[in-house]
């Protein structure tokens, strides 16, 4: 057999694709049609992120929620105690170390 | 062109039809050169975005193409159906996760395609030639429907006995008209091999086929 007959073998195989058959074109429907659906939980979520900014804006907002959490947890000295200002704990001492911060002695001489 | 490695074996596993399913951007990538690969890209992107009309377009421009490499090299038209709707599934599957422009659709469906029927045929312990399916749409005339479908059914029964490797690449290059880079990048080869692998096919297939090539009716033609 030449070349020629073999090529000719080859174009009439690609002439004669066999075709997709009607149910295995509605049983992947069916599956694209169940990963879509089961994929909505994930394309909600996604959606959510992209809302926020995306990636970088889901990393800064994680960022500055723990910074914000660690503050409250233990605020730096130079930061008024709001937890302890609110629920009225420290308020005494808060007013008595002012007072000797303001240097009242000093103006007295 | 062609870039061979592969990224992970995460990606090999899935190509492979194992537990996990391949990220686009693993994917070995050939340069696309059509307004086609893109249409299929913004197709599966669509898919993923929710569109549910997506899905139907993209499978008529796909389905057919990975359903009859399947067919050809398995030469059983249910375990075909079986593959192509098993890497249609992985497609499905991946589609919230592809990237445009970092793989092309086709390739990464044949790829998937070719592993799925490798898997197959090292299950199979025997290649019964009596399971290849009769040829589809014949011509006009009873005489020609009759030779060609004795043609097709000589070169698909030629076709089964090459080995796997061979098999897959001669069905890609010279009945699905792909292009070596191409295949190079669905078989995990270099394009040199896929030169050897084509060519030593040719040779056995002629070998095959020389015995039946005055009943063929190349007598004469």
């Amino acid at each position: 057999m030449s070349d020629d007959d073999l090529g000719t073998l080859f174009d009439k195989a690609r002439a004669q694709s066999p075709k997709v058959p009607a149910d295995l074109m509605q049983r992947v429907m069916r599956d694209a049609a169940r990963v879509q659906q089961a994929g909505q939980t994930g394309a909600g979520w996604r959606g959510w992120v992209a809302l926020l900014g995306g990636a970088r804006g889901v990393s800064g907002l994680i960022t500055a929620t723990c910074v914000g959490f660690w503050i409250g947890v233990a605020p730096p000295q130079a930061l008024p105690d709001f937890g302890a200002l609110i629920l009225g704990q420290a308020t005494a001492d808060s007013a008595e170390e002012d007072i000797s911060l303001f240097g009242w002695d000093i103006e007295e001489g | 062109m062609a870039s061979a490695a592969i990224g992970s074996h995460t990606m090999i596993d899935a190509l492979r039809g194992r537990a996990c399913f391949a990220r686009p951007r693993t994917v070995p990538t050939v340069q696309m050169t059509t307004d086609d690969t893109d249409a299929e890209a913004e197709l599966l992107q669509r898919y993923g975005a929710g569109d549910a009309t997506a899905a139907r377009l993209l499978s008529t421009r796909v389905l057919p193409r990975i359903y009859a490499h399947a067919f050809r090299v398995l030469g059983d038209r249910a375990e075909a159906e079986d593959v192509a709707q098993d890497a249609m599934m992985r497609l499905w599957r991946v589609a919230p996760e592809w990237r445009k422009g970092e793989a092309k659709v086709t390739t990464w469906l044949y790829r998937v395609t070719a592993n799925l029927c490798t898997d197959r045929l090292r299950k199979r312990r025997y290649s019964p030639l009596e399971d290849v399916a009769e040829p589809i749409d014949p011509s006009p005339s009873a005489a020609a429907q009759l030779q060609n479908a004795a043609r097709t059914d000589a070169l698909q029964q030629a076709l089964q006995a090459l080995p796997d490797r061979q098999r897959q690449a001669v069905v890609l290059r010279h009945i699905e008209g792909l292009a070596n880079p191409e295949i190079a990048a669905i078989l995990d080869v270099g394009v040199e091999a896929v030169e050897s692998l084509t060519a030593r096919g040719k040779r056995a297939l002629r070998t095959a086929l020389k015995d039946q090539h005055a009943a063929l009716g190349y007598e004469g033609e």
